[in-house]
């Protein structure tokens, strides 16, 4: 019986797997800049991965190391990452965040300044803090096709609430739970829908759901700037349903050091829904990468510093 | 309250058991899509792996098919499958086709060169023509391999029709994919519970066909089905 | 041929320029693969060999191992990563602890399967010859048992790298990012650039213990 032919192979395959152990565990980026790690989460929509992005590459810019988790999941995904310190900032939205730290006691409001200090109140407790909003809103909105909109004769949500019974609403799997999604069209609109069917979050198979008509109502963002060249348009939310969302960035408060907090409010500040749009213009529209239009934003701005 | 006692709690609940999100539905919705994969899968490799086997051609493919199949990554292929077909249980069934045509392939490939060549021999002598000792002769000793192979492919079809839930699918990937989204562990884990079950039940099921399918004499004389293939795609 | 899905911008199903820019990226996300597979298989053959040769020596332990561990093969592996979460955390211990878990079902069922081909006379033999259980298991069983196990291990490894990308949706996933990204983003060239780099992994690993196997049991047929 040959031994060594055998014993060479299982002696490889273990140096094998345990170097690829080693080279798997060592960074991959030569660090040196001695601020530390950053770990950024995004949200499972492409806005999610332009934010996350955004906030990220400010904080590389300014010396850290950051590693991004993107397309991580539904906030209910992502605040359990940050509360259990696996991610350390998230970038979120004030009024629906204050919803989703406060079980939706319905304290948000249409001040932003208000909405994000009672946001506060919730995340301190949690060793988390939201730091300055910036003036970029993104909240959520709902859409039909066109030819619907016509068909139902509906401009406005307060249109849907006599119809509501045919139609079907699209989704991401948390809209049910959401204030600002199921619940609310029906607590502030009356709408009860014949049914909903759990999609996307504001992504391609709740616009393909549309445009099948497989859904007539699906959620969307107010930021998305591909709507109009997918022959959907909006419904005004005429009696106020959502509110203050704009865009914050949440970090876990032994990260949110003068440092970091100074580059992240000065993105805040920086940033507008018109940019915000458009950088989700460049994504969704021409297709560009999410780090790569945020990397030349952040550039025309001087890194906003 | 530990997730075992919320868990039995959530099918306790006959909320849970009505609507289009309940259980009876999602099940149907499961067992439409696996079936008529499996079946679709089986119109297509059937036939080309038992004539591939009777022949004895394309050995080395027939073999290989499967080594190929098992590379090819499920959740990719579903995703790509929604890029070009859109929505809808069509971009499903195909995907889940094209996983469950691999091992019936090799599979009865494998079964029909197994035939003994003597008895084959004696079929031919005793002037059978080419289909009927395929069919008469040859296909009732190949079964158990056969089976084995259809066996294979449906329980990898039952486990990854679960992933269907991520281009908008039904099934009980539903209450997995919706249970993580929504952080509800109850869901999840009740989910995970029913595809295993719907799982055990398709191999007890099909293990039942196959008593019934294998001749008695072959029966007798099974050898462990040490052959099996098995194959994890989600 | 280009894909148009319903956007205006025609997005050709390789987009030769974005990929040009973006090949470290697939590195990385290869690395990563590679590193997630070598780690499960590695544990896997380390835990699975004792527990094989457990099961097949204790015949009563035989049928109740293999038939456990075929129902927990059946639980879908996207539920037992999403599981772990809240335990394990985000990291690379969560997908390990999942891919490892099915890899040993897959190896252990071959441990077992490749120790009971080993014929009689060959035992009695090694019986005869002086062999204590040890030194038979090691040096005669074992040996024997390699054709099985090395199939195990390819359909371990083959199966490991499909299993990779499923990690992708609890954050994870090598190549799997890619593919989530393709499908967020409704772009398709990472989609079909990451699918066809990890079906080109699976093959060329299963290609490379093939060979490895020929190698080192060159009288053995590849099962």
């Amino acid at each position: 019986m040959n031994w060594k032919p055998r014993s060479a192979l299982l002696a490889a395959v273990i140096g094998l797997a345990l170097t690829a152990a080693a080279c798997g565990s060592s960074p991959s980026t030569s660090s040196t800049t001695p601020k530390g790690t950053i770990t950024v989460a995004g949200f499972k929509f492409s806005e999610g991965s332009v934010l996350a992005e955004l906030y990220g590459q400010a904080l590389q810019h300014d010396g850290y190391t950051v590693t991004f988790k993107l397309n991580l999941g539904s906030r209910e995904v992502v605040a359990p990452a940050i509360k259990s310190s696996q991610v350390d900032l998230y970038i979120g939205y004030a009024a629906t965040d204050l919803e989703f730290y406060n079980s939706s006691a319905g304290e948000a409001t249409g001040d932003v300044t208000a909405t994000t200090s009672k946001l506060n109140s919730h995340l301190q407790p949690l060793n988390l803090v939201a730091l300055n909003p910036s003036s970029a809103v993104d909240q959520n909105a709902f859409a039909m096709t066109k030819a619907n909109s016509t068909k139902y004769n509906a401009t406005k949500l307060s249109d849907l609430a006599a119809i509501g019974g045919q139609l079907v609403l699209g989704a991401g799997p948390e809209c049910p739970t959401r204030p600002f999604c199921q619940p609310g069209l029906q607590k502030t609109y009356g709408i009860n829908f014949k049914s909903f069917k759990a999609l996307d979050t504001d992504g391609p198979l709740t616009r393909a759901a549309l445009k099948n008509n497989d859904i007539q109502v699906g959620l969307v963002f107010s930021s998305d700037a591909d709507l109009s060249s997918l022959g959907l348009v909006t419904l005004q939310d005429d009696k106020h349903l959502e509110n203050a969302d704009n865009v914050v960035p949440i970090v876990r408060t032994p990260v949110a050091t003068s440092e970091v907090k100074k580059v992240l409010n000065a993105v805040s500040a920086g940033l507008t829904t018109a940019d915000l749009v458009n950088l989700n213009s460049q994504v969704e529209l021409q297709h560009m990468d999410p780090d790569v239009v945020t990397k030349a934003y952040l550039q025309q701005h001087n890194y906003f510093s | 309250m530990s997730i075992l006692a919320r868990v039995v709690q959530w099918f306790a609940d006959p909320a849970h058991w009505t609507g289009t999100d309940g259980i009876p539905t999602r099940l149907v919705q499961h067992l439409q899509l696996s079936v008529e994969s499996v079946l679709i899968g089986a119109a297509i490799a059937l036939p080309v792996g038992i004539a591939l086997g009777h022949y004895g051609r394309f050995g080395n493919l027939a073999m290989n098919i499967s080594n190929v199949g098992r590379a090819v990554p499920s959740f990719a292929l579903l995703v790509l499958a929604f890029q070009i077909f859109g929505l809808g249980d069509a971009p499903i069934i195909i995907s889940l086709t094209a996983l469950a045509i691999p091992p019936m392939v090799t599979n009865s490939y494998v079964a029909m060169q197994e035939v003994d060549p003597d008895v084959k021999d004696a079929a031919r002598g005793m002037g059978y023509r080419e289909l009927a000792q395929v069919l008469l002769v040859e296909l009732p000793l190949a079964v158990p391999l056969l089976m084995a192979g259809i066996r294979t492919s449906a329980l990898q079809v039952v486990a990854t029709a679960t992933l269907a839930a991520l281009i908008a699918g039904g099934g009980f990937g539903r209450y997995i994919i919706d249970g993580l989204d929504q952080q509800d562990y109850t869901k999840l884990v009740a989910g995970a519970i029913l595809v295993a079950l719907l799982a055990l039940a398709t191999e007890l099921g099909l293990a039942a066909a196959e008593r019934l399918l294998v001749p008695r004499g072959i029966r007798l004389l099974r050898a462990p089905s040490a052959r099996r293939v098995t194959y994890k795609a989600a | 041929m280009p894909g148009h899905l319903f956007l205006d911008y025609v997005d050709p199903w390789i987009n030769w320029d974005w990929l040009s820019t973006h090949v470290p990226v697939f590195l990385a996300a290869l690395q990563e693969h590679v590193t997630l597979t070598l780690i499960a298989v590695g544990v896997g053959l380390l835990i699975s060999l004792p527990m094989g040769v457990v099961a097949h020596r204790w015949h009563a332990l035989r049928n109740p191992v293999l038939t456990l561990f075929g129902i927990f093969y059946t639980i879908p592996s996207i539920a037992l990563f999403a599981l772990l979460i809240p335990y394990t955390g985000l990291g690379t211990l969560t997908a390990e602890i999942g891919l490892v878990g099915y890899a040993v079902l897959i190896l252990t069922r071959n441990v077992v399967v490749g120790l009971e081909a080993v014929p009689n006379d060959v035992l009695d033999a090694a019986n005869g010859m002086g062999y204590r259980p040890l030194a038979r298991l090691v040096r005669v069983e074992l040996p024997l048992a390699l054709p099985a196990i090395f199939a195990g291990i390819r359909i371990a490894t083959v199966t490991t790298i499909g299993l990779v990308t499923i990690t992708a949706v609890i954050g994870l996933g090598g190549l799997g990012q890619l593919i989530l990204q393709g499908l967020v983003e409704n772009f398709h060239t990472p989609l079909v650039v990451a699918t066809l780099l990890s079906i080109v992994l699976a093959l060329v690993a299963d290609l490379a213990l093939a060979g490895s196997q020929r190698i080192a049991l060159p009288w053995s047929r590849s099962a």
